[in-house]
């Protein structure tokens, strides 16, 4: 088992978005989460990934609990988060971003080598290269984020939770707002990242043909809780679904 | 994008962007940078001392590589970390008390007495760091802020008895450099009109030394992490990295260039006022760093030098200088929120564009 839940909680004040939710996600095996706008998707990945604190519940990670651990020692660890809104540095070039990520991915979460060229770390400088290449950033390596088309953002935002070779990615919504033709190019990316890298993939999506292409389960969330979780033959099949998510409607 | 691809190619460009592509070269070396520091430290007392009401001493001219150490490591923190710390009087008034009472009562070795306080600065900063840095923005502002004006009044009352209270810290004593140069021992010929005396070039050594220190952890993996950090301290954490740390290694290595300038200022001024732990000092270091230009090596020392000419020059010839240093800050703030040393690479950039014609 790659990554378990059991009974994750998350209450704000009175509102309870995520309600004992118990995920397991093995090894290539990945998951699509899916839900109402509000299901509390974004606020479960949150929980797993360290950027918030779960009320209750546990979150193991090769079976070791990582409850509550900082972001930066959750992703040393091998997991990593897209974010839904583009999260890079905007003043700093492509080639700039892609270092950063390379650092922490090279060096650990700390290294006293402020004396140290970063010129001379060639490991460093490599990984950022091919972090680019793999991404289709190269050509753009010194072009300031925020003058990339939106498109390209998103895909540097993906080099960024890339660049650290992690072994599960969480994708937050990564088409959300890509026209069709860049979302086309996104689902093809993360198959290509599924294949070529072998990650695990959790996907927030509400597309249910990409859902389709890119998940091997999908797990539906429904007012925080999880309300189905099986293939996507099943989920396409299952009444609660049909009735809580889908509104009936035919898929 | 594409325009970036084309002047990377060589082919027909000019002579003159060839020229600047070998300039620019030459300017991304770090020992350009030093090369420059150093050709500063001779050149600038040349002009500086001949400026308008100037009366000719050497000493200011010490005291602003000193106070302009102080800034390099302040907008380490400020310009490349993005945290406004508004205490940094603590670690330069802290280490300059650590270098009088050390060179009163265990040695007045000038090297020593740098060390100490550069010591004292990172113990200050470590501690200070830690419970200040937990809570971000203006909350750090205002902690940094109250530890500064705790260790004042410390300073004033309880430790009156060692630091001499309002009177401030009367028993430095400075031997000479190495045990055997003088400072104020001056050197013959050439050298005496390019170096001056062994004071200038122990101040004007450690100016150099604070720019290529700072120009190499610029270039360091922590100049990197400190820009990433000021842009979107969540997507660092996110890369797996403790920002936690990286932000206590900022505060402290600035921390550690005011330990040295405090304790270079103890020398220079052998004495150590009181005033030098007051708020008005952080506010000081404030004021230089972003009134010369932020988020740059020379940005800080530009602002050091117009804020020391009006503090001590103008100051003899208008009554109202402090209205004076206030306009000047609000225009230049206003104006060219790049600072000072953001016109002059705003003019180098316009000259450059001119240069390349159509090129671009
Ligand atoms: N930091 C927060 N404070 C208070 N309420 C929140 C916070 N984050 C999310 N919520 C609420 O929790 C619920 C689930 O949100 P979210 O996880 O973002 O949903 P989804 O990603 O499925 O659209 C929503 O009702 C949202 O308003
Ligand atoms: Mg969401």
């Amino acid at each position: 088992m790659l990554l378990e839940t059991k009974g994750l909680t998350k209450r704000f004040g009175e509102l309870t978005a995520v309600d004992e939710v118990n995920l397991q996600i093995q090894e290539g095996d990945s998951l699509s989460v899916i839900g109402p706008n509000g299901a509390g998707k974004s606020t479960t990945v949150n929980l797993i990934t360290g950027l918030l604190n779960p009320t209750e519940g546990k979150v193991l990670y090769r079976g070791e609990d990582i409850t509550g651990q900082e972001p930066h020692e959750i992703v040393q660890q091998g997991l990593s988060k897209s974010f839904q809104t583009a999260s890079i540095f905007p003043d700093l070039t492509v080639e700039r971003n892609a270092v950063v990520a390379s650092l922490g991915a090279e060096h650990g979460s700390f290294s006293l080598n402020f004396l140290r060229r970063l010129g001379n770390y060639d490991d460093v400088l490599e990984r950022a290269e091919q972090t680019m290449r793999d991404m289709g950033l190269y050509e753009q390596r010194h072009v300031e984020a925020k003058s990339l088309p939106y498109g390209d953002k998103r895909r540097l935002e993906m080099a960024l939770a890339l660049a650290s070779d992690p072994d599960l990615l969480f994708l937050d919504e990564p088409t959300a707002g890509m026209s069709p033709d860049e979302t086309d190019d996104t689902v093809d990316l993360i198959e290509r990242i599924k294949e070529e890298r072998g990650v695990t993939i959790v996907l927030i999506e509400h597309d249910m043909e990409i859902i389709f292409r890119v998940s091997d389960r999908i797990a539906v969330l429904n007012r925080g809780a999880k309300i189905a979780d099986g293939t996507p033959d099943e989920i396409q099949g299952d009444p609660d679904v049909q009735e809580a998510y889908l509104g009936g409607v035919e898929i | 994008m594409s325009e970036q691809t084309e002047a990377a190619t060589p082919g027909e460009s000019a002579d003159a962007s060839g020229l600047l592509d070998r300039w620019d070269g030459l300017r991304e070396r770090e020992s350009f940078s030093i090369a420059g520091a150093i050709a500063f430290v001779v050149v600038f007392p040349m002009i500086f001392t001949n400026l308008p009401a100037y009366n000719g001493y050497m000493s200011l001219v010490e005291l602003i590589y000193i106070w302009a150490i102080f800034a390099i490591g302040f907008d380490l923190l400020l310009g490349y970390t993005g945290l406004l710390s508004f205490g940094h009087a603590v670690f330069w008034g802290g280490s300059a008390y650590a270098a009088g009472l050390f060179s009163a009562n265990v040695s007045g070795e000038p090297l020593l007495i740098v060390l100490v306080a550069m010591v004292t600065a990172i113990v200050l900063a470590l501690i200070i760091g830690i419970l200040s840095l937990r809570r971000g923005g203006i909350y750090f502002a205002i902690l940094t802020l109250a530890f500064g004006q705790m260790m004042y009044f410390i300073a004033l009352g309880p430790l009156g008895g060692i630091t001499g209270g309002e009177d401030g810290f009367t028993g430095v004593t400075v031997d000479p450099l190495l045990g055997a140069l003088e400072l104020g021992t001056g050197f013959a010929g050439v050298l005496g009109t390019l170096l001056h005396d062994i004071g200038y070039v122990l101040f004007a050594g450690f100016f150099v030394l604070a720019v290529a220190a700072a120009v190499r952890i610029v270039r360091s993996p922590y100049g990197a992490i400190f820009q990433a950090i000021a842009e979107n301290e969540q997507r660092v954490r996110f890369l797996g990295l403790n920002v936690w740390r990286y932000k206590l290694a900022a505060f402290v290595i600035s921390g550690a260039f005011a330990g040295v300038a405090g304790g270079l200022h103890t020398i220079h001024a052998q004495y150590v006022a009181v005033g030098s732990l007051f708020w008005i000092t952080s506010g000081d270091i404030v004021i230089i760093t972003v009134l010369g230009g932020i988020g740059s090596i020379f940005g800080p020392v530009t602002g050091t030098i117009a804020f020391l000419y009006v503090e001590n020059i103008v100051s003899g010839e208008i009554a109202f200088w402090l209205l004076v240093l206030g306009a000047l800050f609000v225009t230049v703030v206003w104006l060219f929120p790049a600072g000072i040393w953001g016109i002059v690479t705003g003019i180098r950039s316009t000259v450059r564009e001119q240069l390349l014609g159509d090129d671009s």
